[in-house]
């Protein structure tokens, strides 16, 4: 169980309508130790938001009965703290604007990935106190987030600033696999989506300068999902 | 001028005729005129002749015509009055020829005897040489003593001329004169009839797929102009309409696949990861993976599109350097070009101000160059280039890959338009990234053009307005 600072388990409220969508949020983030109630309709989810006392809303912006908009408002007119992210199917960006401005937290647009919606989930919950430590260690990988070095068995890896930031992007959190589309707004922007080849190129450079001396081979490709840096062999 | 216009045609036309009109006019009028001018002189110099002819026979005729010439000179003085008298016996005598007038518009002597004697009496209009004519009146007169006499008084037909010719020469200036007015106002009537014209062509220039909501400006007429506007409008509303349901198409569309392709995905995520499935059956996931991210990247990309077409790209408009753009990305995209051993060369110093969306902008950068060196062989090369150029942002890919035929280069910017089947290979390309490229640069007023020969490269230009 992931656990908040009074020992309770972490709750999660999930307004989708899409039955199917909804069960499968409900079980990827039940497999990561989050306790998960679910709302069809805008009415039930606003209803269960003002009862319980969430620590993340999950929330659908197209909804029968009452929208999302809607109920972030209420939301946000009566408590206001629980952190909000917004599924929605509408990129544009004026309603991106308009939600953020109406008290959103977070945006994610259909489709998405569901790595990418646990890395949304976990840095909305991650602010506050509980602080980042400034060196990952992954086997004998050893990312300095503060001088910003690379060190592998205690060795200095020379890498360019891309690079950098995509090792450091992956050694976030070791063991979980990042999209190639996660890693292209995360490492590039925004302009270079779809151009997700970009991303194999620098995984492949990057594997030749900490990899390809060694035995243990951190970095794994999942093959359709995407690329994560973990200790265990990945099939 | 247009010479091909219908206010030109219109007006080229409507003169010619009228000119046609006035000469045939002034045919019609000048000979009638000539003719019944003269009929009444001549039948001033018949009533004299016949004066003449019954004095010389009456009761008072001087006596073997000793004084006829004297009596004629006094009645009549025809060399003062530029008249031509004449007075034949039926032998062929003349008995008394006028002098030659004052005014020497003919000489008596010149004029030929009649051939033919009248019963009575007889006009004629006699020419002489190059001169002016002699209207001619003839009186037979019977002589006391049996046979008779020819009287024939004459004059010149130069005043008439003269009168005539000064009619005329009026005539030939008034013509033009009268024609440039009649051109000139049938002209602005004409423009003024066909202003709703010039209307409607203004306004239709100005309506595009953004702006088909606008109408063409209808004239209360009643005319077939104001028909004509009304039905281009009803077609436009047709236009308007077609388009509207063929846009929330693509919106609703890409909108309802969002969700299942997300339960899609995350099932397919979930299972790849699951550490009892078996490599092979792993395989097959990932595979179907690859083809659930290819569908989310089209959705995504038809909804960029739709979203452009509504004229979204507008919301985020800043002023910023096109060419610092350029090479930043180019720097991005080294390593990919570098990987394939292609020599990327980036020109674009100068500052080029332009107005827009930075990060759509960008992303016609990103695409076009990801294209160049998708489509250059190993060891090519690709030159970016921006520059600014006649007021315009000019940004310029050239590579040296394997071109694009000729009979694909005005295609190439449609959706869904792939070159052919070894294109449609590649796992990213939805054969959409040059139709957005293309509804990028066209929301920021911009236009792509491209060249290309097979096997030799293809070089894509971009030009935009230059932020002022």
């Amino acid at each position: 169980m992931k656990f908040c600072y009074d020992g309770r388990a972490m709750r999660i409220l999930v307004v989708e309508d899409e039955r199917k969508l909804a069960e499968m949020i409900a079980r990827g983030l039940k497999a990561e130790r989050y306790a998960v109630d679910l709302a069809e309709t805008g009415d039930a989810g606003l209803a269960m938001a003002e009862t319980y006392n969430y620590d993340l809303i999950i929330l659908d912006l197209m909804l029968p009965g009452l929208s999302g908009q809607e109920i972030l408002r209420r939301i946000r007119a009566e408590n206001g703290q629980v952190p909000v992210l917004i599924l929605t199917a509408q990129a544009a960006t004026a309603s991106k604007v308009a939600n953020f401005e109406a008290g959103a937290d977070d945006y994610l647009t259909k489709p998405f990935a569901f790595a990418e919606l646990l890395v949304r989930i976990k840095a909305l919950l991650r602010r506050g106190p509980v602080s980042q430590r400034s060196v990952v260690r992954v086997a004998d990988l050893e990312v300095d987030r503060l001088a910003q070095h690379v060190r592998r068995g205690g060795r200095r890896i020379n890498l360019t600033p891309k690079e950098y930031s995509l090792i450091e992007y992956l050694a976030t959190q070791p063991g979980r696999v990042f999209s190639r589309t996660m890693i292209v707004e995360h490492v590039w922007d925004q302009s270079f989506e779809g151009l997700t080849n970009i991303v194999d190129v620098y995984v492949r450079h990057l594997r030749e300068k900490i990899d390809a001396d060694c035995p243990q081979k951190l970095i794994h490709t999942i093959r359709g999902v995407g690329y994560c840096l973990s200790e265990e062999p990945r099939a | 001028m247009n010479i091909r216009s219908i206010r030109f045609r219109l007006t080229a036309w409507y003169a010619s005729v009228l000119a046609a009109i006035f000469v045939l006019l002034g045919a019609l009028f000048f000979i009638p005129l000539r003719r019944s001018i003269e009929g009444i002189m001549l039948e001033t110099e018949a009533r004299r002749a016949r004066q003449i002819g019954n004095f010389i026979t009456g009761p008072f005729s001087p006596s073997a015509h000793s004084g006829l010439a004297e009596t004629i000179e006094r009645f009549y003085a025809p060399e003062r009055n530029s008249r031509f008298i004449r007075i034949t016996r039926q032998d062929g005598t003349v008995l008394y020829l006028s002098g030659a007038p004052e005014d020497q518009t003919f000489a008596p002597a010149a004029v030929p005897v009649a051939e033919h004697w009248p019963a009575r009496s007889a006009a004629r209009r006699q020419a002489l040489g190059s001169g002016p004519a002699l209207l001619l009146a003839a009186f037979r007169a019977p002589a006391p003593g049996g046979g008779s006499y020819l009287v024939e008084v004459g004059t010149s037909s130069l005043s008439v001329d003269r009168m005539l010719s000064r009619l005329g020469l009026l005539f030939a200036l008034a013509l033009p004169v009268v024609l440039v007015v009649v051109a000139g106002g049938g002209y602005l009537l004409i423009r003024r009839a066909l202003r709703p014209v010039d209307l409607m062509t203004g306004k239709a220039e100005l309506i595009s797929h953004h702006n088909l909501d606008e109408r063409l400006p209808v004239a209360p007429s009643g005319d077939e102009l104001e028909r004509l506007a009304e039905a281009l409008n009803r077609m436009l509303g047709r236009l308007q309409d077609t388009l509207s349901n063929s846009k929330r198409f693509l919106a609703d569309a890409s909108h309802e696949l969002r969700t299942p392709l997300t339960v899609v995905r995350g099932e397919l995520e979930n299972l790849a990861q699951d550490p009892r499935l078996a490599p092979d059956l792993a395989d097959r996931v990932g595979s179907l993976l690859e083809e659930a991210e290819r569908l989310s990247k089209i959705v995504e990309r038809l909804f960029a599109l739709s979203r452009l077409d509504a004229g979204e790209a507008q919301s985020e408009w800043v002023r910023f350097d096109l060419a610092g753009l350029a090479a930043g990305t180019a720097d991005q995209m080294g390593l990919l070009a570098e990987d394939k051993r292609i020599s990327l060369t980036c020109e674009a110093e100068a500052p080029v101000p332009v107005e827009g969306d930075r990060a759509r902008l960008k992303q016609v950068v990103v695409n076009l160059l990801d294209n160049a060196i998708k489509y250059t062989p190993e060891g090519g090369s690709i030159r970016l280039r921006v520059s600014a150029l006649d007021g315009q942002a000019v940004l310029q890919v050239s590579d040296t890959g394997i071109g694009i035929p000729p009979e694909a280069l005005p295609h190439i910017f449609e959706r869904f338009y792939r070159v052919d089947q070894s294109r449609s290979r590649q796992p990213d390309g939805a054969g959409l990234g040059l139709a957005i490229i293309k509804s990028i640069c066209k929301a920021h007023g911009g236009e792509i053009g491209v060249e290309s020969a097979v096997g030799r490269g293809s070089t894509f230009r971009v030009r935009l307005p230059l932020a002022a």
